[in-house]
């Protein structure tokens, strides 16, 4: 096994944690860091399966998920601040609405 | 790295690595097992900047190189740095937790 | 023995992302996705993109981690006596859709190192054209010549995320400052540390040109020596946007479009740079902008004050 292969089964295995942790999460910060993860899994995925160049890995991609980690930090930050502010109003930080229900 | 070709010098190296891990784990036993922030952090701090200067010294020698060697120094003295005022800080915090709430000692 | 550190660190991220997920604490996931984001830029570095690796471990982790900690301590303040967590959802159909999820990845994945690949025509282009930008790095060719629209772009993205969650935060009290007490040697620190982390933010973004490192990175480490001063109670959040703020919050957009505009009335195409000045120019710009979005949006404020000691 390659170590290529070796992280794309890593990036694999992230992705489901992070849809996993997506859907069950309570919290919203916890759907936070879920996104998070599914977004670094697919970033792994790019740089792991791009192939290398004259025994160099390939830049292009790697520009790529540099400029996908900036966009992740930016909505991450917008989403954040979403939270509190939906925290503020409800009294809630998360998006099913099981024990209110008085709205 | 062949056994047969290996010098004085990557010995040593090798072994100073190989010590610098041994306070890392050491540290790290001591943070999770310790029973308050005190102990806590003298484990951390003492035991963890001395690994981290046999790492240095280690990767330093191993790196034969004067600039290198200087950079590693840098790290070490920053990580200093920053251990010291940081665990002053959590310390200090608590300190003014115990005085606050004197009987949760350990929880933190 | 590669592999073996690369399963090691594989097997770290997964560990720690599930800690991130299902830990106990809100804090603790916090910590716990810090520390897989300072993982991540370990995986970086194996994978040989040490750019990758000083980005993420600069804005992955730490910005991130950062201002997910300051939304958390909103929040407590907010309702100091609620309980933080509400439970989780139970949904049956979780884990078979995150097993799906993950074997779209995998067969996607595995299907594209299996292939016997040819290497990828657009990054053999970019390494065939790089010697003619000037630049030896290629990753920063690609950001700011062969796809630099991408980058102004990011730029825009960030300044209009900075907007939005200024916008949210609009009609809201500001938080209050954490307690100052004489702290010799956080002070002692700062004299060290913010002349310091100026320096290796000056020393990225001019290293970038030919090593890793550019204007996101340094732009990082820049807002690392913002937060200090924010956390140490030297710089204060104020309300109000005034030009001295305004202005270096815009600048990279503004002198990244100008330059690439202007470069259009000579006929040539749009964003084509004059040289490698404009490289640099853009880049120091671009820098101050990222530095300073990123030290207001962990202030949650329009604008900093600065406090003496």
């Amino acid at each position: 096994m390659s170590s290529a292969v070796l992280f794309v089964i890593v990036a694999a295995l992230l992705f489901g944690i992070g849809v996993y942790g997506l859907i069950i999460a309570g919290h919203l910060l916890r759907k936070l860091f879920a996104i998070n993860i599914m977004g670094n899994a697919i970033f792994i995925l790019m740089v792991a399966a791009s192939g290398p160049l004259d025994g160099k890995p390939d830049a292009l991609p790697q520009a790529l998920v540099l400029t996908g980690i900036v966009i992740a930090v930016s909505a991450t930050a917008f989403a954040l601040a979403l939270m509190v502010r939906l925290y503020q109003l409800t009294g809630q930080a998360s998006l099913h609405n099981n024990e209110g229900g008085d709205d | 790295m062949s056994m047969g070709d290996t010098s004085l010098v990557e010995w040593i190296a090798t072994s100073l690595l190989v010590l610098g891990a041994l306070f890392y784990l050491a540290g790290t036993v001591g943070l999770l097992r310790f029973p308050d922030v005190h102990c806590r952090l003298h484990a951390l701090t003492k035991a963890d900047n001395l690994g981290l200067l046999l790492v240095c010294a280690g990767l330093g020698l191993l790196a034969c190189d004067w600039q290198v060697a200087a950079l590693l120094g840098t790290i070490w003295l920053l990580g200093l740095l920053a251990a010291t005022v940081s665990a002053h800080l959590i310390a200090r915090h608590a300190c003014r937790d115990h005085s606050a709430t004197s009987s949760r000692t350990g929880s933190a | 023995m590669n592999l073996a550190v690369d399963s090691l660190i594989g097997l770290g991220l997964v560990a720690l992302a599930w800690q991130a997920i299902s830990g106990r604490s809100l804090f603790r996931g916090i910590v716990m996705f810090v520390v897989f984001g300072l993982t991540m830029a370990l995986a970086w570095a194996r994978m040989g993109a040490p750019d990758l690796a000083l980005a993420e471990a600069a804005i992955g982790a730490g910005v991130t981690g950062a201002l997910m900690l300051v939304a958390l301590r909103r929040l407590v303040q907010l309702h100091p006596d609620q309980p933080a967590e509400p439970k989780r959802a139970r949904s049956r159909l979780a884990l078979p859709i995150a097993l799906l999820a993950a074997s779209l990845v995998a067969v996607i994945g595995l299907g594209a190192v299996s292939v016997d690949r040819e290497p990828g025509r657009a990054g053999v282009a970019v390494m065939d054209n790089l010697a003619e930008t000037g630049l030896s790095n290629p990753i920063t060719g690609v950001l700011l010549v062969f796809r630099n629209l991408d980058t102004l772009l990011e730029v825009a993205v960030l300044l209009a995320a900075f907007l939005a969650a200024l916008a949210v935060f609009r009609d809201q009290e500001q938080a209050p400052a954490p307690p100052r007490g004489d702290l010799p040697l956080v002070g002692a620190l700062l004299a060290i540390i913010v002349p310091l982390t100026i320096l290796v933010s000056v020393h990225l973004l001019l290293a970038g040109s030919h090593e890793p490192g550019g204007a996101f990175q340094a732009g990082a480490v820049l807002a690392a020596g913002g937060v200090l001063l924010i956390l140490a109670g030297r710089l204060q959040p104020a309300s109000g946007m005034p030009l001295a703020t305004a202005l270096p919050l815009v600048l990279g957009l503004l002198v990244f479009s100008v330059i690439g505009l202007a470069m259009m009335l000579t006929g040539a195409p749009l964003l084509a740079l004059p040289g490698l000045w404009a490289v640099y120019l853009i880049e120091a710009a671009m820098m101050i902008s990222i530095a300073l979005t990123l030290v207001l949006l962990f202030a949650g404020a329009s604008g900093l004050r600065r406090e003496r000691p």
